[in-house]
């Protein structure tokens, strides 16, 4: 992919890789960033043009001190959007980044054409609460991150060596960066009222989620359900919070398909 | 040199199966561990011991803030500060302190300070810690992301709280209020002595030094572990162009004082054990969420700090199997006859240059009889060969000009009578 740094007239940067050509897909990343070699991101492109913005603060987090709050963010997204000139585009979101694409889509409903939501962050229910993600020591985020071992293991970096000591800094920098943009949208608990405004949500949605999801348990997808109007969620089974990742043959086949008018 | 007493207040009776049976001490510490009469008891000896501390010739008495743990039981040091306002005088009282990213409003502290530096005579030392991870994030919810720019808005607005004789209106980020005006005012003007107790951060170290606060180490590991901390401090000195006046600087040591090594052994080695090994067991979730420590910061020292984090899993592991002999050899503890301890301090004070020294000579659940012995020994026997370290330097950071006392009447025996319709003012 190919990444460009965009100024917005309003002053603010925006990092955004892009790639592939076929309808216009706008790609919002979960808990690491962009990867520019991300085999979803590779595999989308052979069907749409994928692009992918860096949330702000996953590069620098000073980017932050400008946002203060979800709605902030909103519009700071909807800039960017009308800056990429998308229009009719499908907005797929995962993590982190599908709790982003539901507020877009709830604070600007006639933007996306429809909306795909992976794993997403953004409610809370008691009776099943989405799990600490930051009680857990950055080297055991992933354990809870995966469901399946095998893929868990193709997708890591192999770890850094004593040689590496300025490689593995930097990436637990990036890390550190990355997780702490994300505590300012959902700490202590990953609710900003989004449930409030999903039934602003008008375009055609799919709520995914892995069957052994241990971050937000795959129960969510109703909470989703009850309160979108024109929405269809699945399941996938043998996945858990990265299951574009761990099933990523279902995980296209889900987004590719046509949206049954609700 | 200065010398404060320093009381964590640990609830004194864990399991001897702790450890295995909790994976925390701190956020989500089983409450059915606690016992209020214990607490009770405890509590009433740990302030008697604050007096005695007071009593036999230290310069300030500390009380700090910690929530939903069993290390340390003050949620409010304020109110331990008031109760040791009415029964001690002289004696400095070192809030170490309020974590003033949790209050809404934080002139709620502003208020609470000035209060206990009117009511003790202006004896108020203001301690604005960041607070820990534990306390701050997991179990008060602020987002690391924010939590030390709140922390910032709201000690400039405590102080300029302090030191606007007229109304004023402050539009904060996180705070806005329309009608500032702090009643009382403190005693000590424009504001009483600020001390920042803190971990290793460049942001804390600059925050001190453009504002002229004390900067104070609380290390859990001795003063050799410590030196590459305070070298920082100085250096960001150097680069601030402020002298090196030791009385900037604090730091906190394990103390145990008795005839000799081996008495030290027999006398403190439980205490010391459930302190490293029940108090400070705290889940690794919860020590460094991410945000806490700041980009610069992990970049200043991100390969030591790569190195410490890996010593410091060690460590916990080994923390199960830890003996007196360690706690020597890594200089955790310093201890033994006063002529050993008063060497050692010594050393300490050429090596970090900290002219104020917070000494902790009650720790895990030792008892009030061994508290209070360890205490007298090491203020009629150590203190004064310590006393005249640094006496060249001017203290700016502690309280000087006090109220004269106004200690508590006895409790009114005598029937009171009507008042006559003359007596009324």
């Amino acid at each position: 992919m190919n990444g460009e740094m965009l100024r917005l007239p309003n002053g603010r940067s925006w990092q955004v890789f892009s790639g592939g050509a076929g309808p216009d897909l706008l790609w919002l990343h979960g808990l690491r960033g962009v990867d520019p070699a991300d085999p979803m991101l590779a595999a989308l492109q052979k069907r749409y043009r994928v692009v992918a913005p860096v949330a702000p603060g996953f590069n620098d987090l000073d980017e932050l001190s400008k946002i203060d709050n979800i709605h902030e963010l909103a519009l700071d997204y909807d800039d960017l959007i009308e800056a990429l000139k998308l229009r009719d585009f499908a907005l797929v979101g995962h993590s982190f980044g599908a709790m982003i694409a539901a507020e877009i889509a709830a604070h600007f409903p006639r933007r996306p054409k429809r909306l795909i939501l992976i794993a997403p962050f953004g409610l809370w229910n008691e009776a099943y609460p989405v799990a600490d993600i930051f009680a857990i020591a950055y080297t055991q985020l992933d354990d809870i991150l995966w469901h399946d071992a095998k893929a868990r293991d193709a997708f890591a970096k192999p770890a850094a060596g004593e040689a590496d000591a300025k490689a593995a800094a930097d990436q637990m920098i990036n890390l550190a960066r990355s997780l702490t943009a994300v505590t300012k949208f959902v700490w202590p608990i990953p609710d900003r009222g989004l449930r409030r405004r999903l039934p602003r949500i008008v375009c055609p949605t799919l709520v995914l989620f892995g069957a052994e999801d241990a971050v937000i348990p795959a129960r969510y997808a109703e909470d989703f359900r009850a309160g979108i109007r024109n929405v269809q969620t699945a399941s996938v089974a043998r996945a858990g919070h990265m299951l574009p990742y761990e099933q990523p043959q279902q995980v296209l086949e889900l987004i590719g398909r046509e949206p049954v008018a609700g | 040199m200065k010398f404060h007493f320093f009381h964590l207040m640990p609830y004194p009776d864990l399991p001897a199966d702790f450890r295995e049976k909790n994976r925390s001490v701190w956020v989500d510490v089983s409450s059915k561990l606690f016992d209020p009469a214990v607490g009770h008891r405890a509590y009433n000896d740990y302030l008697d011991e604050l007096e005695f501390a007071a009593s036999v010739g230290f310069d300030g008495i500390c009380v700090n803030e910690h929530h939903q743990n069993a290390y340390g039981m003050m949620p409010s040091p304020n109110l331990m500060a008031a109760a040791l306002a009415r029964r001690t005088s002289g004696v400095k009282l070192v809030l170490m302190g309020n974590s003033v990213a949790l209050y809404n409003p934080p002139t709620r502290v502003a208020e609470e300070m000035a209060m206990l530096d009117v009511l003790s005579g202006g004896r108020l030392v203001a301690g604005f810690p960041v607070g820990t991870p534990m306390d701050t994030t997991y179990c008060y919810g602020q987002s690391p992301a924010t939590l030390r720019e709140k922390y910032r808005e709201a000690v400039a607005l405590i102080l300029r709280a302090w030191a606007e004789p007229d109304v004023f209106s402050f539009n904060g980020k996180y705070t806005q209020l329309r009608y500032v005006n702090v009643w009382p005012r403190p005693v000590q003007k424009p504001r009483p002595p600020v001390w920042v107790p803190g971990g290793a951060s460049v942001e804390t170290w600059d925050l001190c030094l453009e504002n002229d606060f004390l900067y104070a180490n609380l290390s859990y590991f001795g003063y050799l572990e410590a030196q590459k901390i305070l070298d920082g401090f100085w250096r960001a000195a150097d680069r601030h162009k402020v002298e090196h006046n030791p009385y900037r600087a604090g730091f906190l040591q394990f103390i145990a004082v008795a005839d000799s090594d081996a008495e030290a052994e027999r006398i403190y080695t439980e205490p010391a054990l459930y302190f490293y090994q029940r108090a400070l067991h705290v889940h690794s979730g919860f020590v460094n969420p991410p945000g806490y420590t700041s980009v610069a910061t992990l970049r200043a020292g991100i390969e030591g700090q790569i190195a410490r984090i890996t010593k410091r899993a060690g460590a916990r592991a080994e923390l199960a199997t830890l003996t007196w002999k360690d706690l020597m050899n890594r200089g955790y503890i310093v201890a033994g006859s006063p002529a050993t301890v008063a060497d050692r301090i010594n050393d300490m004070a050429d090596k970090l240059n900290v002219g104020h020294l917070m000494v902790l000579l009650h720790f895990g659940n030792m008892s009030k009889e061994v508290t209070l012995y360890n205490t007298r020994r090491f203020a009629e026997e150590v203190i004064p060969r310590l006393r005249p370290r640094f006496s060249e330097w001017e203290d700016r950071w502690f309280p000087k000009d006090i109220l004269a006392p106004t200690p508590p009447s006895a409790l009114v025996t005598e029937p009171t009578r009507r008042p006559h319709a003359g007596d009324v003012a």
